[in-house]
């Protein structure tokens, strides 16, 4: 039992990294003329952007952009609509493979996790080019660390952050007047209404991050969880294998089955099979609810002491063919204008990763407070996520316990 | 490339051959090749046999496979058998197209959508069990895979009737099936005993190969085990693909590794079938002409019954997707959606541009892919079109992820990545072999008599081909185009990577789509995706009536 290769390098890449050059941010970010040569060289280009494209909301925003930065920029943005991101790691290091090391199919892509770390392992990535966009400025790093630490895997400016995540429950408020804000709640709710939560079955993503937030959540400290998994983790995660021994006969299909994602849950509730869900987005409620998907009656909650957050980012492909129109395009991404508009909750609902009380007034303006049905009426702490050699721990142990 | 091509003259023996298959062989030689050399890499089969998830994943994806295989032929042979040459069996091929067009992972959705507990049948018992929420009952997802075995069952019988429907349309066998069954009468014997013992014996070698690609497709079906089966343990495919579809490389190799699996699986199953086959034949034979004449078997009186059901599934089916695809809020236990909302269909009305590009691209590839198999079936000998068999249906058997890395590498290494070339060659490649497929039976069933005739009265053999040969066979080439027009249109995953998702298909805005989740767009853009395959289906079926009026040959 040997961590996986791609946690080995993560773990090496932890212990490296107190040697790794500090990326410089102001290098190019004070340099008026290297931008406004970026930007003459980013007119007339064609901008091929690899998103995920399973949210017409998301499509609906994808084309304001495009619009936005045709006329302002001159650029032409292509959304290459995606079911899965990793379609795009496995493109780009085809392409690698095959020695098409400059016009790459794919100028920019939305990422984040392990398929950054994936690309950046790799060398699929351009840059560092983040920490050098006019907007980075406005970036919330010191109050949202996650922008630039992802998945506990540093960015160094190999991605720039475009939006936030949260770890969120929802349910419909007739069938949960009350709810659970805390493991030990969400416990006796299930007591009272067994088979109706489940968590998807890990490695999914959502699955992974539940086991995590129970991890943090049960922990009597929390430190060891923020440093390398040591050799013989057993006794440190007892109580989170206890609180599952207890939970899982109260799951649907007594937890001898899992959903296979969070979006099926979502639909299991609407269809009333369960009565609470999950999310990494604080608003995916309120955006069902507006699309007419679920139940006005849904509300979200976060657990009182804090739920894992983190950011999901753009990148550019180290083979990219318009490399300044992508810079260009994730500028504009990041500007306050755009990053109002994705966080509303009439366009899209995804929370800024801008620091909104530091910026001039006519753009903090922007920023409308618009509140829908469904979204969470009281905002948690964010808890970071543990160090991520947890990760290959308790999804090992979990495939080992519950998996076949 | 160097020397001209001297002028193609189709002559049944030549070099000639060495066209179709070249072009057809090349490309996918070098596919395979990169796609194997992915799968054998030692430290991927090491971390995949010791992965416990492999085990439990393996003898599930066997089971279902088998099962789906199993019963999907013996509802065929027994369907067939007791309903052949009535006015019944006329009408179910008519409808078999508009059913094989019905797309394998819409079916599961409406399927589920009828089964699972919050479904359509456990709401109608709701009032009368007393049920507020759906019951904790495993209907779908059951760990035994039998709702997965239920769907694929409903997909493959279909599948299996147009193949024998096939065999049996061309004009030579129609008439001598007909003989031997009058004959076969005239001594005494039930219609039934006559296709067990000699009807059957004939024709199901030739399904071997329609056979092989229902159990292959059982083996390694991921869309319909995604919403139908079971996930703890998911089938050996499913988790295959999982793997394929990872961000980390060396997981994508243990995917490899599995597919490869599945592969050898597919070709192991093969293989015991054939030699089951060898072995039963002497008891078999026994049995064929011990001379006693039995009753026919009461459960004959059940075929119509079952087909009704058949059909009704299938309607309920597509009713069901239309309904949710604006039912975007219908909680259990009601019967009438809460909320209503036509959103679905406005964003697929957004999406309506690409179904032209859809359709020419299909077009294009069908067409492709006919030309190929017409020009095989005309050129090549027959010892090669026997030996060379195993590489023409590696399309067919390979999983398609597999296929579609080894084919990107090519289209890759020759700059055709992104481009519209590029994509017609992927369709074409997975095209050609079904349209073979579909036309083989036809083909080779073409009476002999007719060139010797042709040539006799001093025809050529271009005039022969283009007078006599293919307007006879335009029926079973429509219908091969139709098939490799459906294939097409099928395509996610090679239109995604070799078009480097550039070229939007409706099966791409279909899936990229649904990777949300949303059931409403799911069942709107699986009716829009049935629409193309049914067109074209409909299409071979209007030529194929024509033409039996013309000739004068069928009802």
């Amino acid at each position: 039992m040997t961590p996986s290769p791609i946690r080995r390098r993560l773990l090496a890449a932890g212990a490296l990294a107190p040697w790794l050059p500090a990326w410089t941010s102001a290098n190019a970010a004070a340099d008026p003329a290297a931008w406004a040569a970026t930007l003459r060289a980013a007119r007339g280009q064609t901008v091929y952007f690899n998103a995920w494209a399973g949210s017409e909301r998301v499509n609906a925003y994808l084309q304001w952009v495009a619009g936005e930065v045709a006329t302002r920029h001159g650029i032409k943005l292509e959304h290459v609509k995606l079911g899965d991101t990793a379609e795009l790691v496995k493109r780009v290091r085809a392409e690698k493979q095959a020695g098409r090391n400059q016009d790459g199919s794919a100028d920019m892509g939305w990422i984040n996790g392990e398929n950054f770390l994936a690309m950046k392992r790799e060398g699929l990535l351009f840059g560092p080019f983040a920490e050098s966009l006019p907007n980075f400025a406005l970036v919330d790093v010191a109050g949202k660390p996650t922008t630039r630490i992802d998945f506990s895997e540093p960015v160094e400016g190999f991605e720039a952050a475009w939006g936030m995540a949260q770890f969120t429950f929802y349910g419909d408020g007739k069938r949960v007047p009350r709810p659970p804000k805390s493991l030990a709640e969400l416990l006796d709710f299930a007591k009272q209404n067994p088979g109706r939560f489940s968590y998807p079955k890990p490695p999914n993503f959502h699955g992974t991050t539940f086991l995590k937030q129970v991890l943090i959540e049960t922990a009597p400290d929390r430190k060891p969880f923020y440093a390398p998994a040591p050799a013989d983790p057993g006794a440190l995660l007892a109580p989170l294998w206890r609180t599952l021994d207890a939970l899982h006969p109260l799951l649907w299909r007594q937890g001898k089955q899992f959903p296979a994602s969070n979006t099926v849950m979502r639909q299991m509730l609407a269809d009333g099979e369960l009565f609470i869900t999950l999310t990494f987005n604080p608003n995916e409620a309120a955006n069902e609810i507006a699309a007419k998907r679920l139940p006005e009656s849904v509300v979200s909650w976060q657990h009182a002491g804090g739920t894992i957050g983190n950011t999901h980012f753009l990148a550019i492909p180290f083979n990219a063919r318009a490399k300044e129109g992508a810079q260009v395009v994730i500028d504009f991404l990041q500007s306050p204008l755009a990053q109002a508009r994705k966080a509303d909750i009439r366009h899209w609902g995804d929370p800024t990763v801008l620091a909104v009380d530091k910026l001039p007034a006519a753009d903090k303006a922007l920023f409308t407070q618009a509140t829908a049905p469904g979204t969470v009426a009281q905002a948690a702490p964010v808890l970071p996520e543990p160090h991520a050699s947890w990760v290959e721990v308790i999804e090992r142990e979990w495939a080992r316990r519950h998996g076949q | 490339m160097g020397a001209p091509p001297r002028p193609v003259t189709l002559r049944p023996i030549g070099r000639a051959w060495w066209w179709p298959a070249g072009l057809f062989a090349l490309p996918l030689l070098a596919a395979l090749a990169l796609a194997l050399g992915a799968a054998l890499d030692a430290a991927a089969w090491r971390s995949l046999l010791a992965d416990p998830a492999l085990w439990p994943a393996l003898s599930l994806g066997l089971w279902v496979g088998a099962a789906a295989t199993g019963v999907s032929l013996a509802l065929t042979l027994w369907i067939v058998t007791h309903l052949h040459g009535t006015p019944a069996w006329v009408r179910l091929e008519r409808w078999l197209g508009a059913l094989l067009a019905v797309p394998h992972a819409a079916f599961a959705v409406g399927l589920a959508l009828l089964l699972m507990p919050s479904g359509l049948l456990l709401r109608l018992i709701a009032p009368w069990a007393g049920w507020e929420s759906p019951p904790a009952l495993a209907t779908v997802q059951d760990p035994f895979g039998l709702a997965l075995i239920a769907g694929l069952v409903g997909k493959e019988v279909p599948f299996l009737l147009w193949n024998v429907a096939a065999q049996l349309r061309p004009v030579a066998q129609a008439t001598q099936l007909r003989q031997q069954l009058q004959a076969g009468q005239a001594m005494g014997y039930p219609a039934a005993s006559v296709w067990w013992r000699v009807l059957w014996p004939q024709l199901l070698p030739r399904l071997a190969l329609p056979l092989l690609a229902v159990w292959a497709y059982g083996l390694s079906v991921v869309d319909m085990a995604l919403v139908l089966g079971p996930t703890r343990p998911p089938t050996l495919a499913q988790l295959a693909w999982s793997w394929l579809l990872d961000a980390d490389a060396a997981v994508n190799a243990q995917g490899a590794a599995a597919s490869l699996l599945v592969t050898l699986l597919v070709a192991a199953g093969a293989l015991v079938a054939l030699l089951l086959a060898r072995l039963l034949r002497a008891p078999l034979r026994a049995r064929q002409v011990r001379g006693d004449r039995p009753a026919t078997a009461r459960t004959a009186a059940f075929v119509r019954p079952l087909l009704g059901g058949g059909a009704l599934v299938y309607a309920i089916v597509l009713a069901l997707l239309a309904f949710v695809s604006v039912a975007s809020v219908w909680s259990f236990p009601a019967l009438w959606p809460q909320r209503a909302s036509f959103e679905a269909w406005s964003t697929v009305g957004g999406s309506l541009p690409v179904l032209g590009d859809t359709a020419l691209l299909a077009l294009a590839a069908s067409f492709t892919g006919v030309v190929l198999a017409v020009a095989w079936m005309e050129t090549t000998p027959p010892a090669w079109d026997r030996r060379a068999a195993p590489l023409v249906f590696a399309p067919m058997l390979i999983p398609g992820v597999l296929l579609v890395a080894g084919l990107y590498q090519v289209a890759l290494h020759l700059r055709l990545d992104g481009s519209l070339a590029g994509l017609w060659l992927a369709h074409s490649l997975f095209s050609a072999p079904y349209a073979l497929v579909a036309l083989a039976p036809a083909y080779r069933g073409f009476d002999a008599r007719y060139e010797q005739t042709a040539r006799a009265l001093g025809r050529s053999r271009a005039a022969f081909l283009l007078r006599i040969k293919w307007p006879m066979l335009l029926a079973p080439i429509a219908s091969a185009a139709a098939v490799g027009f459906a294939v097409s249109v099928a395509q996610y995953l090679s239109t995604q990577f070799v078009g480097a998702g550039r070229h939007a298909t409706v099966t791409t805005e279909a899936l990229t789509l649904a990777s949300g989740g949303q059931r409403t767009l799911m069942a709107a853009f699986a009716l829009l995706q049935a629409l193309l395959p049914a067109l074209a289906f409909g299409g071979a079926w209007w030529v194929a009536r024509r033409q039996a009026r013309r000739l004068g040959t069928e009802a």
